[in-house]
């Protein structure tokens, strides 16, 4: 074992560093971002990388389930997603339909909490087409009253796909418990009751449409085989009369929680699972707040941690564990996940995290330990960046966050700047009882966790 | 016709190559990498009874130790690397792919060559690693997402009686019956030198690659009996298999049937832009999307296949690593609603006795009659290649993907599968992807499985079965905003008739016993 242990540290110290020239170490993107500012206020980045004839076209819109304050309209940033599809007077669905099976492209579109993405991986050389294809439908859209009717009934067909996981109807109870006020409380595809109702929303649809798929709410990311002034120019040409709008969202505060709160969903011949929720802070670049949870969640809870090689594979009563806190605009959760192999070991798996947790408030880590956990992260992200639609996916995220991409090579500069009394620090300020919300699945009526 | 073709071609490449091959892929530019070891194995060379032992014998070289090294210990080394491992099962194929940066290669290439030659076979890494295959043959698969667990239905019916039947994860009753011992023999015997092929794409030196040629040798020699080839069985008329769960919330539909050509045959291409008008995989434009979904709002996605789609819910591209000589053409009807949940939401609707299935696999299977009868326009010939010509180029885009794409092109006898298709696609014509179309599909004979709530099954399958009128039941709001050709073309669709032949419900406890 110290025959392994001497050079894997060696290998640790000099993570992705420069090659001694420099003091400062490398971005964690090895690739310049180019960004121009229109002055509609669409950003426009781009990242030139070496894919012959291939590039991803994104665009980010800044609108998501945080941001259906009204009541009775969960759910409807991602059925607006869906509407997206639905055509132009310049192109019609059908036409819309023609010109986009031409480009050849892989061509998609995804919403969650806080945002939507609209993307197309494809042929570079049908760039201009793209940006014009898009830009008609981000400033023209225009559906019938029919097409916006039968699309609900997709959206209802997406529901039932997913919801018959029992997964995902832990997630949307754990959601309803662990907020109350704030929007975060519904799931992104929405309450069911307001998917049936969906129909009956078109005049609202519309309003959505006029808030948000507006310059000031947007972003187009291009990487792959493209230059800056391409893009830019193809950028001004398209979306350069887009129109500002002048909505803001107002996202009632998710109060200060007081106590521990317990969710339970029953199935039978189910493996049980255990989730603790946290409240958590919002991302920042400019916090260590959110990258020491993110270096604790790999610390206690990953592979490597003692806890996963106590409960998984020495004792053997869990089969998976994992943690994170997702970035979001507004403070969200830190969830740790348990698949477990007995029902009845729900509460010695509890009283195991927590007591984890509770060593983590107290005992200083190692900072080598710290060192190799950081290790971890940056090649895990630097060996996965090796195609545009990944590089564009890792930026897109920091790009809704907080509208600057540069944000993704600050975050991981800041996992650098972790230190053992951080993670003592984050772990006593958020993984606390007080803001914890239980959620488990078993076959009895009750979670019976305390 | 099907038959005599596919017995002579896939017999004479289900022989297994008499020493290792490689395919290299070098890519100077890459901050990685990647190895694959493909073994000609898969989930077929599980014996009788034994069902899983491939997975779970994989499973152990991808997930354990060395003879040195505990499982724990492994991942305690790998960890600040982030060098990856995974292994996955499909019926002819075992494949143990390992991904690590440049920096760290050095390091980690002995390691990976121990996991592969020297697996601990440890008793604790068993134990583990088979009561979570257990748990996904007995739970998982049957609780978790009704689409997968109708798609892994339908193999079990499309092969029943063959060792292509089983799932790789395997059967309750084989995995049970699993044990250490058991393993480590099915690995001498199966994780040979002689069954492999090794891939190596991204930064690496032409020494690297030849110390790699070297240490293969230390795979046990030769190359195992394979099983006889099999194929799909092929139906009597339409036979449905209705599996009945408590508490399903909508009904999951595959239908399938033998396909006599795979990516070794030419016609390939042809059939490629036939499906791909017909059902491309999670694009809108295709057919049955669009009369499905788009026209009607009856489920989230609708789409037709000419080759296994690994993991088609979660990947937008298909991926590689599932070769396979049995081949079959399949429709992925996504959950539609039942009657229990349409009653619920609308009052209108409050004496209907079926949901929506009935009609989704009429709409479905008139589609594809009506295709082979009156073949594929000019226009929507042109428009497919062209769209097919650049798309495929999208299926490799990571050195992983391309790897894998040119390591399947070896196992199907070709070079690299995706630029002679491509090469293919641009000759091939309209007489030729209409004859394909007539020569491989037909819409009188197919296997079709429903997961369904215990409240749908029975009636569902009597609807079925007497062929009964299946008109669909739209909420008032929405029929009142449809076309009237809309409208007439559901009439026509609700009493299209299917060649039934056989109608059984299954319950779910039953299932990959």
């Amino acid at each position: 074992m110290k025959l392994i242990i001497v050079p894997l540290l060696l290998l640790a110290g000099g993570v992705l560093m420069g090659a001694g020239d420099q003091d400062t170490p490398k971005k964690i993107l090895p690739y310049p971002i180019h960004v121009h500012d229109m002055p509609n206020g669409l950003r426009v980045v781009t990242v030139p990388y070496e894919s012959p004839g291939i590039a991803a076209f994104y665009i980010i819109v800044r609108a998501g389930s945080r941001d259906e304050t009204e009541p009775g309209k969960s759910g409807f940033a991602h059925f607006f997603e869906h509407m997206m599809f639905r055509g132009t007077e310049k192109y019609p669905k059908e036409r819309y339909n023609e010109v986009l099976k031409s480009i050849g492209a892989s061509a998609n579109a995804n919403t969650s909490n806080d945002r939507t993405v609209y993307h197309m991986t494809g042929n570079a050389e049908m760039l201009e087409k793209m940006f014009e294809l898009e830009a008609d439908r981000f400033m023209n859209l225009k559906y019938s009253i029919q097409d916006f009717k039968v699309e609900a009934g997709a959206v209802k067909g997406e529901y039932t796909k997913n919801f018959a996981s029992p997964y995902m109807q832990r997630h949307e109870k754990m959601r309803a418990t662990a907020f109350t006020k704030h929007t975060y409380g519904h799931t992104t595809i929405g309450f069911f009751e307001d998917i049936v109702d969906m129909p009956n929303q078109y005049e609202y649809s519309l309003q959505f449409f006029d808030r948000f798929y507006r310059p000031e709410h947007s972003a187009i990311l291009v990487v792959g085989d493209v230059t800056p002034e391409k893009v830019n120019a193809l950028a001004e040409k398209y979306f350069g009369s887009w129109k500002r709008g002048n909505y803001t969202t107002k996202v009632t505060p998710e109060p200060p929680q007081t106590e521990t709160r317990y969710v339970h969903v029953q199935v039978p011949d189910f493996p049980p699972f255990l989730g603790l929720s946290f409240k958590a802070p919002a991302f920042s670049d400019s916090s260590l707040d959110m990258p020491a949870l993110d270096v604790l969640s790999n610390l206690l809870f990953s592979e490597k941690s003692a806890l996963y090689k106590k409960l998984v594979l020495e004792e053997r009563k869990v089969r998976a564990l994992s943690a994170g806190a997702p970035d979001s605009r507004d403070p969200y959760l830190f969830d740790i996940q348990a698949s477990l192999v007995n029902a009845s070991d729900l509460q010695y798996v509890k009283d195991e995290i927590m007591r984890t947790i509770e060593q983590a408030k107290k005992q200083p880590v190692d900072p080598e330990e710290l060192k190799t956990t950081v290790s971890h992260m940056k090649y895990s992200f630097a060996m996965n960046i090796d195609n545009p639609d990944a590089i564009a996916a890792a930026l897109s995220n920091y790009i809704w966050i907080t509208g600057d991409p540069e944000s993704l090579n600050r975050t991981y500069a800041n996992y650098e700047k972790v230190t053992p009394e951080d993670l003592m620090r984050v772990a006593s300020k958020y993984l606390v009882s007080t803001g914890l919300t239980v959620s488990t699945i078993s076959p009895e009526e009750t979670g019976g966790v305390k | 016709m099907k038959k005599i073709i596919l017995l002579p071609i896939a017999f004479m490449f289900w022989l297994p190559a008499m020493a290792t091959d490689f395919v290299e892929l070098r890519l100077s530019n890459s901050n990685k990498v990647v190895f694959k070891f493909m073994f000609r194995n898969g989930s077929v060379s599980d014996p009788v009874g034994q069902e899983g032992l491939t997975f779970l014998t994989t499973s152990l070289v991808g997930d354990g130790g060395t003879t040195t090294l505990t499982s724990t210990q492994v991942k305690d080394f790998l960890y600040p690397m982030a060098a990856q491992i995974s292994y996955s099962i499909d019926k002819e194929v075992a494949i143990l792919t390992f991904e690590v940066h440049v920096d760290h290669l050095e390091a980690f290439y002995p390691l990976m060559i121990d996991l592969l030659t020297r697996p601990r076979m440890d008793e604790g890494d068993f134990n583990r690693l088979k009561s979570n295959q257990e748990n996904y043959v007995t739970q998982v698969i049957r609780t978790s997402s009704d689409e997968e667990y109708s798609k892994r239905a339908l193999e079990d019916l499309l092969f029943r009686g063959t060792r292509y039947q089983h799932m790789p994860a395997g059967t309750v009753s084989g995995v049970a019956k699993l044990t250490l011992e058991a393993c480590k023999a099915h690995y001498q015997n199966y994780f040979r030198h002689d069954n492999l092929t090794v891939g190596i794409a991204g930064n690496y030196s032409p020494a690297l690659f030849n110390r790699l040629k070297e240490d293969v040798k230390k795979f046990p020699p030769g190359a195992p009996k394979l099983p006889d080839p099999v194929k799909a069985r092929q139906p009597d008329g339409i036979q449905v298999e209705i599996i009945s769960k408590k508490g399903a919330l909508g009904s999951a539909i595959f239908t399938g049937a033998p396909l006599a050509i795979t990516r070794r045959d030419d016609d390939f291409a042809a059939l490629m832009v036939a499906n791909s008008w017909l059902g491309e995989h999670r694009k809108s434009y295709s057919r049955l999307f669009q009369k499905i979904r788009e026209e009607r709002s009856m489920n989230y996605g609708d789409y037709s296949y000419i080759e296994w789609y690994a993991n088609g819910g979660g990947n937008m591209l298909p991926p590689s690593g599932v070769p396979r000589n049995a081949n079959y053409f399949a429709i992925w009807i996504r959950p539609v609603q039942i009657a229990k949940g349409l009653k619920q939401q609308y009052p209108e609707l409050s004496d209907i006795t079926i949901g929506h299935a009935h009609f989704a696999i009429r709409m479905a299977i008139r589609e594809l009659d009506l295709l082979i009868k009156n073949g594929m326009t000019k226009e929507d010939f042109e428009l497919t290649r062209t769209f097919l010509r650049s798309y495929i180029k999208l299926y490799a885009q990571t050195p992983e993907q391309q790897l894998g794409y040119l390591m399947d092109s070896k196992f199907y006898g070709r070079k690299d599968y995706l630029a002679e298709m491509d090469a293919l696609l641009a000759k091939v014509t309209l007489d030729d992807v209409n004859k394909a179309i007539r020569k491989y599909w037909r819409s009188d004979a197919m296997f079709i499985t429903i997961v369904t709530d215990e409240s749908e099954a029975g009636p569902l399958a009597e609807s079925l079965r007497n062929n009964l009128p299946s008109p669909m039941s739209y909420s008032t709001s929405l029929k009142e905003s449809l076309s009237a050709e809309i409208l007439k073309e559901d009439e026509e669709v609700a009493t299209f008739k299917l060649n039934v032949k056989s109608v059984k419900i299954a319950d779910s406890n039953t299932t990959f016993q």
